[in-house]
């Protein structure tokens, strides 16, 4: 397992934002974390990043325990969302060369121009920040999570400022990834048609809780409560906030 | 501590100051502004034969020295702010960088920029007011060493304040060091304040080292009274500020505040 999180809690005051919430991930695999608006994925996500602190359980990465090896498994793995952003006065290229840096990444401006051609936004190299669309500071964040070659990548709502191509680009792209280096994605969307795609398994998050784990198919069949031939997780998704399912 | 992470957070700094105008304003136009007031003011008093030939001396040569210590503790805590108004943090804290050796990059960034600011309201004060602090500079060392460390003191616990109540108490970045500068007795001796004044004056490590600046000023040599009350008081400002720092960024990690402040 590249990621174990067990019994993972998260209570502010009395409220639960991440309740028990336990579920592994192979190498090489992408998982899906998919649940509604405050279902706990991201605070979930910022717990494995160790940037929450756990109320209770723990996250073990590579093997080891987040809170006591902090640095070495981040030098490892990497994560963007396009909810966070980067300085704005900054090019989009001096601020890969500060990520370059934090991760030592050996011949920084040569693994940069790969990373701009790879994420189609070479031209963008020059401009700040404040001047890129949301659809192209997403893929600057890509390019950054890219930059250390990640054994692990966190992708929080990768897709969700993108047009549908340059979505399906990136889509593409994180299976290439996936594919050729043989790295681990965690990744949470509200494009069902992307994760039913691109995840081989899928954690469903409710209320904080795992309501279900398992393939596309397993999933639409568990909370569906039917038998289908192709996984529908539109309709689960719907099922789950209409009729608040929790565990 | 990594030196390539903390050469990141020197670049990434330096980067800003490139291309924000009130990073440059900041480094160059306010200590220049400063001296240049200062310089016409001692100019107007000596004319009348107002004021003895050694206040000129007090006058600018304080105006310099707090332009050091206001300039290094306000870039420390626009430094984090930069950060936040960025919406950075999360990029930052979910890569191997530790806080620490963010600090250590933000304070060598402010070391530079502080020592830029210094040099020009310097060169002014030599232009244009005859005033040169420079051969001072040695007799000064001890004390200016002390403001400096007072700065980081303060510059750390404003982070610190910062990072735990976000963009709400800004203002302190500019505000603060205002705030002891009636009790640091920057212009005038400390036997000038009143008696409950007098006492919180003492407890700061900046009125050591202006009060041990004007002894040199007026011929008294090095003071050891006002330099080891000033290092006594900066290492105990320097151990509790880092204790608070620490304490303080836990429980924002705890709270989540670091993945929500902006």
């Amino acid at each position: 397992m590249i990621v174990e999180v067990n019994n993972l809690t998260k209570r502010f005051g009395s409220f639960t934002a991440v309740d028990s919430v336990t579920f592994g991930v192979e190498q090489g695999e992408i998982i899906g974390m998919l649940g509604p608006n405050g279902a706990g994925k991201t605070t979930t996500i910022h717990m494995i990043l160790g940037l929450i602190t756990p109320s209770a359980g723990e996250v073990r990465i590579f093997g080891r325990d987040i809170r006591t090896h902090r640095e070495e498994i981040l030098q490892q793995i990497n994560f963007t969302s396009p909810y966070v952003a980067f300085p704005y006065r900054l090019t989009v290229l001096e601020n890969l060369l500060v990520f370059a840096r934090l991760y030592q990444v050996p011949r920084r401006r040569e693994k940069i121009d790969a990373m701009l051609e790879m994420f189609g936004i070479t031209d963008l190299r020059d401009k700040p920040i404040a001047r890129l669309s949301s659809g192209e500071n997403t893929r600057v964040g890509l390019a950054k999570a890219m930059l250390n070659d990640p054994r692990l990548l966190l992708l929080d709502e990768p897709t969700a400022y993108l047009d549908p191509e340059i979505a399906w680009q990136v889509k593409e792209l994180m299976m290439r990834v996936q594919r050729e280096r043989g790295t681990t994605i965690l990744y949470t969307s509200h494009n069902m048609a992307e994760v039913e795609q691109m995840c081989s398994r899928i954690v469903f998050l409710n209320h904080g809780r795992v309501i279900a784990q398992g393939s596309p198919i397993e999933i639409t069949q568990s909370i569906l409560k039917e038998e289908r031939d192709e996984p529908a997780l539109e309709e689960v998704f719907l099922r789950v906030v209409r009729e608040r399912i929790s565990a | 501590m990594k030196l390539h992470r903390i050469m990141a957070v020197i670049v990434r700094h330096v980067y800003e100051a490139r291309r924000n105008l009130d990073r440059f304003m900041d480094m160059i136009y306010w200590p220049v502004l400063d001296i240049i007031l200062w310089g016409f003011f001692t100019i107007y008093l000596a004319q009348g034969n107002r004021l003895h030939p050694d206040l000129v001396s007090f006058l600018l040569g304080a105006a310099i020295l707090w332009g050091v210590f206001f300039a290094f503790q306000r870039d420390m805590t626009v430094g984090f702010l930069d950060e936040l108004w960025a919406r950075n943090m999360i990029n930052l804290f979910s890569c191997p960088l530790s806080v620490w050796e963010y600090i250590t990059g933000l304070i060598c960034v402010n070391l530079v920029k502080t020592l830029v600011g210094f040099t020009c309201a310097s060169t002014i004060a030599i232009v244009a007011y005859r005033f040169d602090i420079v051969p001072l500079l040695g007799a000064f060392l001890p004390y200016l060493l002390n403001l400096v460390l007072f700065a980081f003191a303060v510059g750390i616990i404003m982070a610190g304040l910062i990072v735990r109540y976000t963009t709400r108490i800004q203002t302190l970045a500019w505000s603060f060091a205002g705030l002891l500068q009636p009790v640091s007795c920057v212009f005038y001796p400390l036997k000038s304040l009143p008696g409950v004044l007098r006492a919180i004056a003492w407890m700061l490590p900046t009125t050591h080292a202006f009060e041990g600046m004007r002894q040199v000023l007026a011929g008294g040599g090095f003071s050891p009274v006002h330099f080891w009350w000033g290092i006594g008081l900066n290492a105990s400002y320097f151990g509790a500020a880092i204790l608070f720092f620490n304490w303080i960024f836990a429980s924002a990690r705890n709270k989540g505040l670091l993945v929500k402040i902006e």
